[in-house]
Formats: C-alpha cells, sequence, structure tokens
C-alpha cells in the first residue's frame, strides 16, 4: 500500500510521475504553497507594500491563485484587490461570478465584477450572433485585457496576477515558437513589464504548478471552484498543441517544465534582439496606450458599429 | 455486491469485483486522470486505489478544454 513520502499518512492524493513522491492531502497542499512561494521569491514577483489585483474568475487557477496570495496579505506583505469579468455568456459566467464574490467576501477584499455590456455596449453573446464576427477568443483576450488594464489602474494595484499555470505557459511558449512568433514569445514568462506608465506589472504565481494540481490544490483546501468550460470553447492551434504537449508529458512527465525552464534561459537573449512593443501613443477613443489611431479593443467595437463607455 | 459510480450528476450502480480500481473505472468510462480527480466515499484517491464493496466513487472533471 502507497503511503505519504513526508510523513506516512495512508490517506495519498497524489501520486507524482516526474518524481514517484506520493503525499497526502496535508503534505501536497504544503508542496504547492512552497513551490509557489519559492517561484514568487526567485521571480522577485512581488515586493513588500505591492497592491496586487488578482483577475478572478471563480474558475481553479484564479481561485488558486488568490487563496495562496492571501496568506501574504495575512502576513501585511502586500495588500489583495480581485476584478471578475463577466463577458456576458447566458448559462456559464453567473456561477463563475457568484463564486468570485463569496470568496472575494470570505477574504474581505476590494472586488469589482465589470461588465462587456457595461464597458463596451453589447456582450459576447450579442457578439456571436452579428455577421463576420472574429471569434469569441479574440474579442474575449482583447476586452479582459483592456478592463484588467483600467481596473488596475483604478484600484491603484501595482501589480496584476493572473492564474497561468504550467500547461498554460508551456503551450504559450511552444505555440508562439511554432509559429515562428518571436516578438509575442519576448513577452511571456513569470512577470512582464512594460515602459508604459498605463501598463501594471503582470505576475504569473502558478506558473510552475502542472493544471492538474492547481485543480488538486483547490480540491484539498475545499475550495468553491466553478467547474465548467466556456461554450464557446473551439477547436484552435492552441488546443492541438495542448493536446502535443499532455500526449508527451504521459511517458516525458516533465517535458512542460523543461519547456519552460529552457524558454526562461534564452528569454534574456530573445528580448534583447526583440524589445516588447512600446505603445508611445495613446487611443484616440479610449485614450490606452496604442501605437495605433486606435486601440484592438475600439477597432473590433467599431466594427461592431459600438463604442466604449468611458 | 455493488458500489456507485458518479460523474456530472449521472449515478451509475456498478458490478463490484474484486481486485477492481479506480483506473479501471475511469477506463470504462472513457476518462482520463489527467483531466479528473477521483473520491472514494468522500475521500480525495489516487488511480491505482482498490473499490471496495458498497463505495460511493465520485469523479469530477477538474480540467476542460479550451
Ligand atoms: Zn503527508
Ligand atoms: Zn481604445
Amino acid at each position: 500500500m502507497t503511503v505519504c513520502t513526508k510523513c506516512g499518512n495512508p490517506k495519498v492524493v497524489i501520486t507524482r510521475k516526474q518524481s514517484g513522491q506520493s503525499l497526502c492531502s496535508d503534505c501536497f497542499i504544503k508542496s504547492i504553497e512552497k513551490k509557489v512561494q519559492k517561484t514568487i521569491r526567485r521571480e522577485k514577483l512581488i515586493t513588500k507594500g505591492d497592491k496586487v489585483m488578482v483577475a478572478l474568475s471563480g474558475g481553479k487557477d484564479s481561485v488558486v491563485t488568490l487563496d495562496i496570495l492571501n496568506s501574504y496579505r495575512e502576513r501585511h506583505v502586500i495588500d489583495l484587490c480581485a476584478v471578475t469579468i463577466d463577458e456576458g455568456i447566458k448559462g456559464y459566467r453567473d456561477e463563475g461570478v457568484r463564486i468570485a464574490v463569496d470568496h472575494a467576501k470570505r477574504l474581505g477584499i476590494e472586488h469589482e465584477v465589470v461588465s462587456f455590456k457595461d464597458c463596451f455596449n453589447i456582450d459576447l453573446d450579442e457578439i456571436m450572433k452579428t455577421d463576420n464576427h472574429r471569434g469569441s477568443c479574440t474579442y474575449c483576450g482583447v476586452f479582459r485585457r483592456w478592463i484588467i488594464n483600467r481596473q488596475a489602474r483604478k484600484f491603484g494595484a501595482t501589480k496584476i496576477a493572473t492564474g497561468h499555470n504550467l500547461d498554460d505557459e508551456s503551450e504559450a511558449i511552444l505555440m508562439n515558437y511554432l509559429e515562428g512568433n518571436i516578438n509575442n514569445l519576448s513577452s511571456l514568462g513569470a512577470i512582464t513589464t512594460s515602459k508604459s506608465p498605463k501598463f501594471t506589472p503582470k505576475i504569473k504565481p502558478l506558473r510552475e504548478i502542472p493544471e492538474k494540481e492547481v485543480g488538486l490544490y483547490a480540491l484539498c483546501k475545499g475550495l468553491e471552484i466553478h467547474l465548467a468550460g466556456c461554450p464557446y470553447a473551439q477547436e484552435s492551434f492552441r488546443m492541438e498543441v495542448a493536446n502535443i504537449l499532455k500526449d508527451l508529458s504521459k511517458n516525458h512527465p516533465t517535458i512542460m517544465y523543461s519547456t519552460l525552464k529552457g524558454y526562461d534561459k534564452i528569454k534574456p537573449l530573445v528580448k534583447e534582439n526583440y524589445a516588447l512593443e512600446y505603445h508611445d501613443g495613446d487611443c484616440e477613443i479610449c485614450g490606452e496606450p496604442s501605437s495605433n489611431k486606435l486601440c484592438r479593443a475600439c477597432t473590433f467595437l467599431k466594427e461592431l458599429g459600438k463604442e466604449v463607455n468611458i | 455486491m455493488s458500489f456507485t459510480a458518479s460523474f456530472q450528476n449521472k449515478e451509475e450502480t456498478k458490478d463490484f469485483k474484486e481486485g477492481l480500481t479506480i483506473q479501471d473505472v475511469l477506463d470504462d468510462l472513457e476518462l482520463s486522470s489527467e483531466t479528473v480527480v477521483a473520491k472514494q466515499n468522500g475521500d480525495i484517491v489516487v488511480e491505482d486505489t482498490e473499490i471496495q464493496d458498497g463505495d460511493e466513487i465520485k469523479l469530477i472533471q477538474i480540467i476542460y478544454g479550451g
């Protein structure tokens, strides 16, 4: 019978393929917390006095990010706040929003729910009913980023924390590499900063934690999470890459981690030669940083016959 | 001699056989241990855990594509 490698408890919740290590719930929780703390320290993700805004969807990744960062708040290292984005996806988003609101209330942190409808006068369900739309994920990505950047300034946040896990990050690295998209490649990593004062640095505390372990952590800690897939999720190149990596991981359990570590080694070289795009101007309509007359969000809205609410 | 297996609000009663594991149930339902966590009578367990007569097995999908 398998017992916990650390304490001998026979109630094992995971056997890690990469190390052969078996852990009980308590030892597993501790191991994840330690690993995340190590990432935060090594990559200097937070400094004392930071106000960190978590992009909180109510899904496992953002709820676990909030939970772990809250231990820093309890020790008065940082202040914490959260934003939840309501894209307007009927039968899907409401439950996530409710869970996000509950977590924020439970912890007693500043929290705001911001909807596409309030900001852009149109929600995702409505966009998907229009002709010639660009696909749900394109709008979601651009509109969410617009809201997150703006809300971070409203809160006076000094960092934005997102829930990207090891699977997400290694997918993004491989995908951009395979597409030869070196400019995008240079903007990945544990912390992303920009020269523009309008952009708040983004941090990814969970980027070394496998996706399954993020979910397992939430279950072990009894954290309520929104378990559902987005109804607009579609076959994409990203998904194909994700499947390749997941398949490879079966016989090579450390492949995602080595993809990440290899990338971290070449990142300084990539950054030197492919500097992050620097937006020296502001969007004529909304005032967000943009290298063109209109930012991406305003460009999309113009196509849809809408405009931002400022 | 039986046990119950539930997945996404669907509960099934299954015949119990000596030596049956969580992995066998996952295979039977064509689920992957990479995306699903199993609970045996409320406790999270690993895939090679043996099922006992009368067990309540709950399978929770924690990874969704997209
Ligand atoms: Zn233990
Ligand atoms: Zn704009």
